[in-house]
């Protein structure tokens, strides 16, 4: 299969006019700051810029790409930059959705639903009984004076409501929160694959037709 | 640089701190501004405690909590984005991403090993044998009494956890992942190796949930003090706030570059905790992390605590190697 089909979930591609008479080393040089940021190398070779980073810091204006090559071609129209960048973060994310539905799955495989057999039937219906004995017992809830005159309200007897009490014993894992990040995740990639891809064409436009002088540090 | 004696120890001889509140910078704007990041801590602090304290039972639940719960985190990412502490911890698209990924693994795998054999089950197994007839006495005391209790002890628990991991090369390294976070957004604490997490998560915080009302109320202490540990807003905490409460600064101290620095600050909600064993320093830091600020990735940040584990192994008990035979030069 030809993976450029689907490449461009990990890999964003642009192009970029230079502006009349910027010469190849020019624009380069405009662009050497965002190559010069922690765990970043690269090589610039007759018209071609290849990068690499690793462990890339997090305030890096490119830390999204791991690696990528930046041409500059010259037509008749003027020369334009060409840019192939990819991004480990953006396919992880793009894969994330799937892990979380696997987890779903995972969970509902683990956590089986409970299945009342008669004789678990007449066990939980003894163990309720016994149940229904400890909380007569312990109908009352103690309740301070000071809760009292304050207006707090009176505490419940205990046994009651056990699905949605504070504590999370006896409730079994969901698959909904699976599901949800799942949900989370399918979104932010549509969002980092949208926005990742405009700005790094903004920033290389900032850099190249900006009033940035070629040496001027990069601002977080 | 010097660093900067405290009691016995140097701090900042690494890395850049700012020790003393009275150096720390104050919140920049109008006077609306400055009022609202002023009050903001103890108003939603007496807030959450009133709503807890008079809500009917009926919505006195967890459910309402996990909810309010999320809401707050949504506010918290909103005043990250209007007041920043620094601009060099501005959450970025791919921070996002990674930090919600570890919420998620906390949401779902953590919760279903917990259930088999983390908390949930000590938990269990404890109350099986204390019958809450033996706790009348203590719920008898007055609410916000029996909510700080359970929040103290959980705490109290979590303080000596958290020093054993930074003073036991076997507890530090599942936590030594965490230090390499380079800056401080809402849901950096959730960012870990998954056996740290699994294991900061144990205790037995769950134990007095046959309390649901004080329960749910020391959640809300620690929500609404814990929560500002890994948070990107500048705040003027009250002076008793700062006092008392662990606040975004002495989190920032603890996840210093400067090792001494590392080193305090170990409470998650009440720093008097750490005042009291004298491992509390009042200060700030921006530049934070491990071996200079380098930013591990999710895939170091799962497999660093074992790839370290067997090179310490090794090199306590494996064959020494043989050193190469020296070539004279000719």
């Amino acid at each position: 299969m030809n993976l450029r089909f689907i490449d461009w979930i990990w890999h964003v591609r642009g192009s970029l006019k230079l502006a009349p008479g910027q010469s190849c080393d020019e624009a380069f040089d405009r662009l050497d700051p965002l190559f010069q940021q922690t765990g970043t190398s690269h090589e610039r070779t007759n018209g071609t810029l290849v990068f690499r980073k690793k462990d890339q810091a997090a305030q890096d204006k490119m830390s999204v790409f791991d690696r990528g090559v930046l041409r500059i071609e010259k037509g008749a129209a003027g020369s334009v930059l060409r840019y192939h960048l990819t991004s480990r973060a953006l396919l992880f994310c793009f894969l994330a959705p799937l892990l979380f539905l696997g987890i779903a799955q995972f969970t509902m495989a683990v956590v089986k639903p409970d299945k009342p057999s008669t004789e678990a039937a007449g066990q939980s219906g003894k163990a309720s009984n016994a149940s229904n004995k400890d909380a007569a017992k312990k109908a009352d809830v103690p309740m301070n004076p000071i809760d009292k005159a304050l207006g707090a309200p009176a505490p419940e007897k205990p046994g009651k409501d056990a699905t949605d009490g504070p504590g999370k014993r006896g409730k079994k894992p969901s698959p909904t929160p699976a599901y949800v990040f799942a949900g989370l995740f399918a979104i932010l990639y549509v969002v980092g694959r949208i926005l990742e891809d405009r700005l790094i064409k903004a920033l290389f436009r900032k850099r190249l037709l900006g009033s940035v002088s070629p040496a001027s540090p990069l601002i977080a | 640089m010097d660093g900067i004696r405290v009691g016995k120890r140097v701090i900042g001889a690494q890395a850049p701190v700012t020790l003393g509140w009275e150096n720390i910078p104050k919140v920049e704007g109008g006077p609306v501004k400055r009022f609202v990041f002023t009050w903001f801590q103890p108003t939603i602090l007496f807030a959450l405690i009133a709503f807890w304290y008079y809500a009917p039972n009926s919505i006195a639940k967890a459910s309402t909590a996990i909810g309010i719960g999320i809401g707050f985190k949504v506010l918290l990412l909103g005043l990250e984005w209007v007041n920043p502490r620094f601009d060099s911890w501005r959450l970025t698209w791919k921070e996002l991403v990674t930090d919600l990924f570890y919420v998620g693994l906390g949401y779902t795998l953590l919760r279903i090993v917990d259930s088999y054999i983390g908390s949930d089950v000590m938990v269990k197994s404890i109350q099986h044998y204390f019958h809450s007839d033996k706790f009348t006495w203590f719920m008898g005391l007055p609410l916000l009494v029996q909510a700080f209790l359970i929040s103290f002890i959980f705490d109290f628990g979590q303080y000596w956890m958290h020093r054993g991991m930074h003073n036991w090369y076997p507890l530090w390294l599942p936590h030594s992942v965490h230090h390499y976070i380079t800056q401080l957004n809402i849901n950096k604490g959730a960012v870990g190796n998954p056996v740290e997490l699994f294991l900061i998560g144990l205790g037995i915080g769950g134990f007095f949930d046959f309390l649901p009302r004080a329960f749910l109320l020391s959640g809300a202490f620690g929500m609404a003090i814990g929560t500002y540990q890994h948070i990107n807003v500048r705040f003027n905490s009250p002076r008793w706030w700062r006092f008392l409460f662990n606040t975004t600064e002495h989190h920032s101290l603890h996840h210093s570059q400067d090792y001494e620095a590392s080193r305090s600050n170990y409470a998650g909600s009440y720093i008097f905790i750490d005042r009291i064993f004298g491992t509390c320093i009042d200060g700030e830091a921006e530049l934070l992390g491990m071996e200079g600020g380098r930013r591990m990735s999710i895939r170091e940040q799962m497999t660093y605590p074992f790839t370290e584990a067997w090179k310490a192994l090794r090199e306590r008990f494996g064959r020494p190697v043989a050193a190469p035979l020296a070539v004279p030069a000719e």
